[in-house]
């Protein structure tokens, strides 16, 4: 049997897991490839026109899948292991999904403020005809290969900061950060610009966060009760703690927001002043089906010669 | 510092957030009715990306802080998906941002966090908050009443603009009253006096519904006052979203039941009232009516989610359907033009199935 899987939006938030969790469950696997123009092209035909960029990429990609498998794979992702949401537009996307593709949607909802991660992906297996131990077996298998991969980032984050250039730190979704279509290869614009590029994602979220000292009186924060909201702004301060502890400077930051994403709206506005209270260059950068690249090219050059 | 409150313009139930802060005493500086200048100054300092709600919010709270307002009182969603969430809070930094002292009152939309954050201001007693909680609900449901009462003579009445004239003078009619003992002779001649505009009874209308996000679908001026136009084109609108509506959800868990009716197009909340617009456009769908219209701020993630499941329904039961997203860029022309093509869809509906 053949499970497809679409190559955008969710995926990016676990990429290796649900390969390998399928995989070694024996089932083929047929990725979407990567974001192309035509792929984009087919999303914003079939999608609603005020969603965002990010659920019409999405489309696209589900819509490549359709008739080339027998099971398209699209959870539904409401809360992570923090008891934390993750964006509302996640929470329908199987519903919508079954009205674009004709092909059969394996689906499953993890919801972890009602059920465990684990006993959702059993209920999951089980629907595949797959009995318990071959369930924990691939799950462990994924979990391993999920944690070599986070270890791999974290060395390279190390090694990164060392290095004797401008740092900039990208600051998005995972599907904005690792998505090269969608986000115009900023990462390797920058490179070539001779700056070197963190991502948020790739920031290890320390187990005893150290003591904010960050925190300011003229603006009030917030406690998010998004997944991402919460992860990127910890993940900042823990950036910022660690650019004291290993003595390197952070030179800018740049968010990239998806056109019309809702979240990014309110995440923005604390971002934005966290950066500015450290008095660290901060660029805002929507990207949509229109962007062209040598707007974005000018904006990221003025950026960096800012810097300077 | 004394505190002189406001709040968000919020179509005809402002008057009766009014009438509950000054039963209790406190001072309120109520936000002017909100119009194209209000939103023009909201839009201004606010966030680009954020919904159009906030906007419209802010340039209230402008006008209101104009006239010497200083304290702010804002209702948050906690337990809720969507942007409500964070009214509060980036609304207390743009308008520190722009310089102006506010304190700002968040709440919580349950019972006990009302009432702690009204007795902190007011200092007045439990058995006063009470009375004036009680004001404040009959006055909430007379208005919502008179509301759906305009709904049904609108299309009917036989000497144009009547229903219009009497709505508006008899909301700020109960907008002076200020004891609550006089208010069964309000109640009783505002009845009366709907009962009194000619209509002509047997006339067969067709009928549409409003679905949508509840801030637009209940405010009349930011909506383009659509159900008047409609009304005034002959059609019987009908719309399930009322304050009321939302407080009766949060206390008899409706949700639930709504869940489980829409289970074949929906399998989860998408936040807000994603699950609420779908529920009603399947039961108006059933109860036979001729159209649906789907208000929503532009942009707003729960009825964005929802959308291509109300088109899907529109396309499975025939029912036509008009969504219309608001910001403010819209103009009021478009609108229109939209509003009376669709006049003609539904008109045509309405023939055919007699």
């Amino acid at each position: 049997m053949k499970i497809g899987i679409p190559r955008a939006l969710i995926y990016w938030k676990r990429p290796d897991f649900w390969e390998t969790f399928f995989e070694s469950l024996g089932f083929e696997i047929l990725f979407s490839p990567s974001t192309n123009k035509e792929i984009v092209e087919m999303g914003v035909k079939v999608s609603d026109p005020e969603t965002c960029f990010s659920n019409k990429v999405y489309w696209g990609h589900l819509f490549w899948l359709a008739g080339k498998c027998d099971l398209i794979f699209v959870p539904r992702l409401k809360t992570d292991n923090e008891k934390l949401e993750f964006c509302p537009k996640f929470f329908g996307i199987p519903d919508l999904a079954k009205i674009i593709v004709k092909t059969p949607i394996l689906t499953e909802t993890f919801d972890e403020r009602k059920e465990k991660f684990e006993k959702t992906i059993e209920r999951l297996g089980k629907k595949l005809n797959k009995n318990k131990k071959e369930i924990k077996k691939a799950l462990n298998k994924a979990f391993l290969k999920e944690m070599e991969k986070k270890e791999k980032e974290k060395n390279d984050l190390f090694r990164k900061v060392q290095l004797k250039k401008s740092k900039i730190v990208l600051i998005s979704h995972p599907y904005n950060l690792y998505d090269e279509y969608v986000n115009l290869r900023i990462k390797e614009k920058l490179e070539k610009l001779g700056a070197e590029v963190i991502f948020i994602d790739a920031v290890p979220v320390s187990l005893n966060p150290l003591a904010d000292s960050s925190k300011s009186s003229s603006i009030s924060m917030v406690e998010f009760h998004w997944e991402f909201g919460k992860e990127i702004m910890e993940k900042i301060d823990q950036l910022f703690d660690l650019s004291k502890y290993r003595n390197f400077a952070i030179d800018g930051a740049i968010q990239i927001s998806s056109f019309a994403c809702g979240c990014d709206a309110v995440l923005k506005e604390f971002i934005e002043k966290k950066f500015k209270q450290n008095k660290i260059p901060f660029l805002y950068l929507i990207i949509d089906e229109h962007t062209g690249e040598a707007g974005f090219q000018t904006r990221i050059e003025a950026f960096i010669d800012t810097l300077t | 510092m004394k505190p002189k409150i406001t709040f968000a313009n919020w179509g005809n139930y402002t008057l009766a957030f009014k009438t509950l802060f000054e039963i209790l005493g406190i001072e309120v500086i109520p936000p002017e009715k909100t119009n194209p200048q209000t939103i023009t100054d909201g839009a201004k300092i606010a966030p680009e990306m954020f919904c159009f709600p906030l906007k419209v919010n802010l340039g209230n709270y402008l006008d209101a802080i104009k006239k010497g307002a200083n304290t702010i009182f804002m209702t948050t969603a906690s337990g809720g998906s969507c942007r409500l969430r964070y009214y509060g809070v980036v609304q207390d930094n743009v308008l520190r941002e722009a310089g102006h002292k506010i304190k700002f009152i968040i709440f919580d939309q349950n019972l006990k966090d009302i009432y702690s954050k009204v007795k902190e201001i007011s200092g007045a007693s439990f058995w006063q908050i009470l009375k004036a909680t009680r004001f404040f609900y009959k006055k909430l449901r007379l208005i919502e009443k008179m509301e759906r009462l305009a709904q049904y003579t609108r299309p009917r009445e036989i000497e144009k603009g009547a229903t219009d004239k009497l709505l508006a003078e008899r909301l700020s009619k109960l907008e002076d009253l200020q004891k609550e003992k006089d208010f069964p002779k309000l109640k009783k001649e505002i009845l009366k006096r709907f009962s009194k505009i000619k209509i002509e009874k047997d006339k067969d209308l067709p009928k549409v519904g409003l679905i949508g996000e509840i801030y637009t679908v209940c405010d009349p001026i930011v909506n383009f006052e659509v159900e008047k136009k409609l009304g005034n084109a002959g059609i019987e609108v009908h719309r399930e979203m009322e304050l009321f509506y939302q407080i009766k959800k949060k206390i008899i868990f409706k949700d639930f039941f709504i869940q489980r009716k829409i289970k074949p197009y929906l399998g989860s909340t998408v936040g807000g009232h994603g699950r609420d617009a779908i529920y009603e456009m399947l039961d108006y769908g059933k109860k036979g009516f001729n159209g649906v219209i789907h208000l929503l701020p532009a942009f707003c993630m729960p009825e964005i989610s929802v959308r291509p499941i109300l088109e899907k329904i529109h396309q499975e039961t025939g029912i036509p359907f008009l969504s219309l997203s608001l910001d403010e860029q819209v103009a009021e022309a478009g609108i229109d033009t939209r509003l009376e093509a669709f006049v003609d869809v539904v008109k045509n509906h309405h023939k055919l199935k007699n």
